[in-house]
C-alpha cells in the first residue's frame, strides 16, 4: 500500500516541513528560506506548501501528518521546572505560558488553517521530540542496523537519548533528562563568549582552535560529573536557564572570572580558551558515549542527530577514535530535522511502510538536495522581467569551464543550481566558491562577501575520489559534518611563537598554513564535504573542471548569504544578496551574470540591520 | 512564491512554461502546472490528435485556468472525466480578455487539430476588453500596472493596437494622465468597492443597492461591447467546426443579486448572428440552493471553488456533447 506521510517542526527554532513517499523522501525544507527570517520558529506554512508542491499533492492525499514533537511533554516539563525553580522562575513561567499554552497546542488548528484539511486520516500524529531526531538519522543512513545517539539542548524532557535502530524498528533504550544537557552546557558558553544560543554555537567551535583548553579542568571540576559511560550531570549551581531568562548566572561568571563578553566586542584570549576547553570536555562525552553504545548494542554503525551533533569537530574527533565502523550523522540535525523524523516515524511505524535503502550503498538523503529547484524558465523568465543582463551557456561542460576559470582568476562566484539544501549547510547547491589556494581569499570574502568575523574558516569541497589527497579522511564526508586534518605533506610551517603571544586573532588568521590556506584552519584541520558524482553530478563537474584547469581539485564552499541571512532559496534572493556584495559572478542554473554589467541596484532595506546577528 | 507568469510579446504575458507550483490560497492552497507552451493544461499541445480522441480547445480567464482549485478540479478536467473520449486543451490565462484569447488562440492553436472549440467568456471580461492597461502585483507585493494587447474599432474592422505591449510596469505616477481611464481596476467605484470589501459588507451592500457590476452590456451600441462583440464575431466566424460560447457568470448573477439579462441578451445576439452554439449556464446554477450556490464561491476569493467548477462541468457536459454528436472523432 502507498503511504505518503508530511513532517513537521515548528515553534521552538527552526521549523521545517518535510514529505515521505512510500520510504523515500521526497522533499524537506526550512520555513527561514522562504520566509527570510533566520531560524525562523513560525508555524512553517511555507515550508508545508513548497513539500506538497514537490509532491504535487493536494493535503487530502495525505496519509499521515506527524508533529515531531508532543506539546504537552513539554508543558509538563515547563511546569515542573517551574514549580521546582519557585519564585525565581516566575518570569520564565509566564513566557512558556505564552510559548507553549498560546501556541504549541494548536497545531491541528494551524495545519487546517494552512492546508484546508487534515489529511485522509483527518488527524495529526505527535511523535516525541528525540524519537523524530533519531528516526532521521536512522532511516536515511545507508546502514541495516546502528546504534543511535542523539544530543541537543532538550526535547520534551529529554536531552540525550541512546538506542538502537534495526531495519524499520527504533528502540531507544537510554535517556539523560533535562536539566541535564550537553547542549545547554555548550550553549552557556556560546552565551558567555558573547553568542547567540540556538544559532551562535558554530561560531564557539569555530573559535576553539584558536585557545588553549586552560578551562577544561574548572569546567570538568565545577560544572559537569562525567561517569565512564559518558553519562553526565550538571552542577546546576552555575546555570541561569532553570530560573531565569540567562544561560548563566554570577557564580558561573565567577568561576570564569567576569561577565560574558559584549557581542560584537573584541574577542579575547579567554573566550579562545574558554572555546578550546568547553569544546574539549564535549569531544570527550561524545566519545564516551559512543563507547558505550558500542559496548551496550555491538552495532557495527553509529548514526547520530539533535543540534550536538553538527558539531564536526566532534564527529571528527569520534570518526578517528575507530570505535565504529561506520558513521552516519543527519545533515539536519537540528529541530529541523525533526520534521524529516517525524515524517520517516509516520511511514514506517505508523504506516508499518518498509524500509528503503539505497540499492548502490549510498544514503537516502539524495545528498541532502531536499529544496526547491527553479528550472532554466524560470530563472529566464525572472531575469527577463527585471532586464538583468546576462548570458546563457546551455552546454554544460563550456559553462563549468567557465565558472572554473573564474574561480581560478580569483573572482568570488554566488552559485545557485539544483535543489536547494535542507539542512544549515551549503553544499554546492547555494553556495558562493572561491579559490581555496587563493592566500586573500578568506578575507576578502568575509568582509566583502560575507560582513562577519573573519576568524571563521571557510570549508572545502573537495572531489570524492580526490578528498585523500588534501585530508587525512578515509571515509566520504559528503554533508560537511566531518573535520579532518589537512594532510601533513600539505603543511606551512607557522611562526609559533607569534601565534603564542598573539592577543590579536587577526595575527594568527593571516599566516597562511598549507597550500589550500583558505580552507585550512589554524590548527591545520578542514571541514570537509566530498563530492559525489553520484549525489550532485553538477557540482563534482564544477570541481572536476576546476581540476583539469588548475590541477587543485578543492574549492571553498561557503553558504550563499551575508551574515544573519537565511541561506538563499530563489533567484531573486540570489541576485539580491549577489548586488549587496563584492561577489564577482552570479550563476543561476545555465545563466551567468557579472556584477559589473549590471544596472544600479535600488535595495529596499536595510539589510545590514534587519539581519539579526548570531 | 514562485513567480509564474513571463511576458509575451503577442498575449501580453503566459505561464512560464513548466512551471509547476503550489499557490498559496485561502482555499488551503492550489497545485497547478504548465505545459510546454506556458498554459495551465494537463496536455501538451501536440497538433495532431490520437486515434478516437475528440479534442476540445477551451479559451478563458482564470476561471478556465482554475485560480483557487487544484489541476484536475477545474470545469475543463471534470469534462474529460464525464465525456469520454474527449481530451479539453485548456488555454485560460489569469487575468486575460477575451482580446488576449483571441490573440492566443491565433498564436498557439490555429494550427492544432480539434473538434470544437468552447469560448468560456466571464462576464467581467468585458471590462479587460476595454482596458488597455491592467494592475497586477509585482513580487515585493507592489501593486504595478502591466500594458496589455488591446483591439479598437476602425470603421468596423478590428486594429491591434499596443502590440507588442511594454515589458517594464508602470507605477500609477508613471502612467499618463489621458491613459488614466484605460486601466482595468476591477470595475466601478473602485475605492467604494475596497471599503465596503474591507468592512465586510460586499453582498449586503451589493444586494441592497441592486448592483450591476457591468453595465457596458446594457446598450448594443456600448463601444466596449462593440469590441467585444466584434471579436467574437470574427473569431467564430473563422472557424469551420462547432463553436460553444459560454458566458461564464460571476457570483451576483449566480447568487441573483444582480439581473443578468442584458448580458444574456447580447451573448444570444452574438450566437444568433455567427450561428454558433450558446449555453448559458445560469439556469443550471440557480437550480442549486442558495446555500450551495454561495459554495461556489470561496469566503473571499470570488473565484470559483471545487464545487462551482463541478456545477459547471454538470451544466456545460450535456451541452458539450450535443455539440459533438455527428463530430466524427479523428485519427
Amino acid at each position: 500500500m502507498s503511504a505518503t506521510v508530511l513532517g513537521l517542526s515548528a515553534f521552538y527554532h527552526d521549523s521545517a516541513a518535510a514529505l515521505v513517499q512510500d520510504g523515500e523522501i521526497i522533499a524537506a525544507a526550512q520555513e527561514e528560506r522562504f520566509s527570510r527570517k533566520k531560524h525562523d520558529p513560525r508555524f512553517p506554512a511555507r515550508a508545508l506548501n513548497y513539500c506538497l508542491e514537490e509532491g504535487f499533492l493536494d493535503p487530502a492525499e495525505l496519509d499521515a501528518i506527524v508533529f515531531y514533537d508532543n506539546p504537552l511533554l513539554t508543558w509538563d516539563r515547563v511546569l515542573k521546572n517551574c514549580l521546582q525553580a519557585g519564585e525565581s522562575a516566575w518570569e520564565q513561567f509566564n513566557q512558556a505560558c505564552r510559548s507553549v499554552l498560546g501556541i504549541k497546542v494548536w497545531v491541528r488548528d494551524y495545519i487546517r488553517a494552512a492546508l484546508g484539511s487534515l489529511g485522509r486520516a483527518d488527524r495529526v500524529l505527535f511523535t516525541e521530540h528525540h524519537l523524530a531526531h533519531a528516526a532521521s538519522a536512522f532511516y536515511p543512513s545507508p546502514f541495516e542496523a546502528a546504534a543511535i545517539l542523539t544530543l541537543d539542548g532538550v526535547g520534551e524532557w529529554e536531552t540525550t537519548t541512546l538506542g538502537l535502530g534495526r531495519d524499520r524498528t527504533l528502540e531507544l533504550s537510554q535517556v539523560i533528562h533535562y536539566p541535564h544537557s550537553l547542549g545547554l552546557l555548550y550553549s552557556a558558553f556560546t552565551y558567555f563568549c558573547g553568542f547567540k544560543v540556538n544559532s551562535g554555537e558554530y561560531k564557539l567551535m569555530g573559535l576553539a582552535p584558536y585557545g588553549e583548553p586552560r578551562y577544561y579542568r574548572t569546567i570538568r571540576d565545577h560544572l559537569i560529573d562525567v561517569k565512564p559511560d559518558g553519562s553526565f550531570r550538571l552542577n546546576l549551581d552555575y546555570f541561569g536557564y532553570l530560573d531565569s531568562n540567562y544561560m548563566t548566572n554570577a557564580a558561573f561568571h565567577d568561576l570564569f572570572g567576569g561577565p560574558p563578553r559584549q557581542p560584537e566586542s573584541f574577542i579575547t584570549r579567554r573566550e579562545r580558551d574558554l572555546a578550546a576547553s568547553v569544546q574539549q570536555v564535549l569531544e570527550e562525552v561524545v566519545v564516551l558515549l559512543a563507547r558505550h553504545l558500542k559496548r551496550e548494542t555491538g552495532a557495527p554503525n553509529l548514526v547520530m542527530a539533535g543540534g550536538v551533533a553538527l558539531n564536526c569537530v566532534a564527529n571528527g574527533k569520534l570518526w578517528r577514535e575507530g570505535i565504529f565502523e561506520g558513521l552516519w550523522v543527519q545533515p539536519a540535525s537540528g529541530d529541523a530535522g525533526g520534521a524529516l523524523g517525524a515524517a520517516l516515524l509516520g511511514a514506517h511505524i505508523y504506516l508499518d511502510q518498509p524500509r528503503r535503502r539505497n540499492p548502490n550503498g549510498r544514503d537516502g538523503q539524495k545528498g541532502s538536495y531536499l529544496g526547491p529547484a527553479y528550472q532554466p524558465a524560470e530563472v529566464i523568465a525572472f531575469l527577463e522581467r527585471h532586464q538583468y543582463p546576462y548570458e546563457r551557456i546551455s552546454d554544460g561542460e563550456v559553462r563549468l569551464r567557465r565558472i572554473a576559470q573564474a574561480i581560478a582568476e580569483g573572482k568570488v562566484v554566488g552559485y545557485f543550481a539544483g535543489r536547494m539544501e535542507f539542512g544549515p549547510r551549503a553544499l554546492g547547491a547555494r553556495s558562493i566558491l572561491g579559490d581555496a589556494r587563493n592566500p586573500e581569499m578568506q578575507s576578502r570574502m568575509n568582509l566583502k562577501i560575507k560582513f562577519r568575523e573573519s576568524f571563521r574558516p571557510f570549508a572545502p569541497s573537495v572531489l570524492a575520489e580526490e578528498a585523500g589527497n588534501y585530508f587525512d579522511l578515509d571515509v566520504e564526508s559528503p554533508y560537511m559534518l566531518l573535520v579532518a586534518p589537512v594532510r601533513e605533506a600539505r603543511r606551512l610551517p607557522v611562526d609559533a611563537a607569534a601565534y603564542a603571544q598573539a592577543e590579536d586573532l587577526r595575527t594568527i588568521i593571516n599566516q597562511a598554513r598549507s597550500d589550500i590556506p583558505a580552507v585550512t584552519h589554524v590548527d591545520y584541520s578542514a571541514r570537509v564535504q566530498t563530492v559525489h558524482p553520484a549525489d550532485n553530478p553538477d557540482y563534482h563537474g564544477l570541481l572536476r573542471a576546476f581540476k583539469d584547469l588548475t590541477g587543485c581539485g578543492v574549492i571553498i564552499n561557503t553558504s550563499f548569504n551575508v551574515r544573519g541571512e537565511p541561506i538563499v532559496c530563489s533567484p531573486q534572493d540570489a541576485y539580491r544578496c549577489f548586488r549587496r556584495t563584492q561577489m564577482d559572478l552570479l550563476v543561476l542554473e545555465d545563466c551567468l551574470l557579472w556584477q559589473q554589467d549590471q544596472p544600479p541596484f535600488a535595495d529596499t532595506e536595510d539589510w545590514k540591520t534587519a539581519y539579526e546577528l548570531d | 512564491m514562485r513567480q509564474l507568469f513571463e511576458y509575451h510579446p503577442v498575449i501580453g504575458y503566459r505561464f512560464i512554461p513548466g512551471v509547476k507550483a503550489r499557490v498559496p490560497h485561502e482555499g488551503g492552497g492550489y497545485l497547478m502546472r504548465a505545459n510546454g507552451s506556458g498554459f495551465r493544461c494537463r496536455h501538451e499541445f501536440t497538433p495532431t490528435k490520437a486515434p478516437g480522441v475528440q479534442r476540445i480547445l477551451l479559451f478563458g480567464d482564470s476561471f478556465t485556468a482554475g485560480e483557487g482549485v487544484s489541476d484536475g478540479q477545474r470545469y475543463g478536467d471534470r469534462l474529460e472525466t464525464m465525456i469520454p473520449g474527449i481530451e479539453v486543451f485548456n488555454f485560460g490565462l489569469p487575468g486575460t480578455g477575451t482580446d488576449q484569447h483571441y490573440l492566443a488562440y491565433q498564436e498557439y492553436a490555429a494550427g492544432l487539430e480539434y473538434d470544437a472549440l468552447v469560448l468560456g467568456v466571464l462576464v467581467e471580461n468585458i471590462l479587460r476588453v476595454k482596458a488597455r492597461y491592467r494592475i497586477y502585483q509585482n513580487d515585493q507585493g507592489d501593486e504595478v500596472i502591466y500594458a496589455k494587447p488591446y483591439f479598437e474599432l476602425d470603421h468596423g474592422r478590428l486594429v491591434l493596437r499596443q502590440s507588442p505591449p511594454p515589458r517594464k510596469p508602470l507605477t500609477e505616477a508613471e502612467l499618463p494622465p489621458e491613459e488614466r481611464e484605460s486601466v482595468d481596476r476591477g470595475g466601478r467605484y473602485h475605492t467604494l468597492r475596497r471599503v465596503v470589501k474591507r468592512l465586510g459588507l460586499r453582498d449586503l451592500a451589493q444586494r441592497l443597492t441592486h448592483y450591476q457590476p457591468y453595465p457596458e452590456y446594457n446598450d448594443p451600441m456600448d463601444p466596449a461591447w462593440l469590441v467585444m462583440q466584434a471579436i467574437l464575431t470574427q473569431w467564430i466566424g473563422g472557424q469551420d467546426r462547432p463553436v460553444l460560447l459560454v458566458p461564464i457568470p460571476f457570483y451576483q448573477y449566480v447568487e441573483q443579486t444582480s439581473d443578468p439579462a442584458a448580458y444574456q441578451e447580447r451573448f444570444r445576439e452574438v450566437a444568433a448572428a455567427t450561428g454558433c452554439s450558446l449555453h448559458d449556464p445560469l439556469p443550471d446554477l440557480w437550480r442549486h440552493s442558495q446555500e450551495a450556490r454561495r459554495g461556489f464561491r470561496f469566503t473571499r476569493d470570488p473565484h470559483l471553488t471545487a464545487a462551482g467548477h463541478q456545477a459547471l462541468a454538470e451544466s456545460l457536459a450535456p451541452a458539450l456533447s450535443r455539440l459533438l454528436e455527428g463530430v466524427e472523432a479523428g485519427g
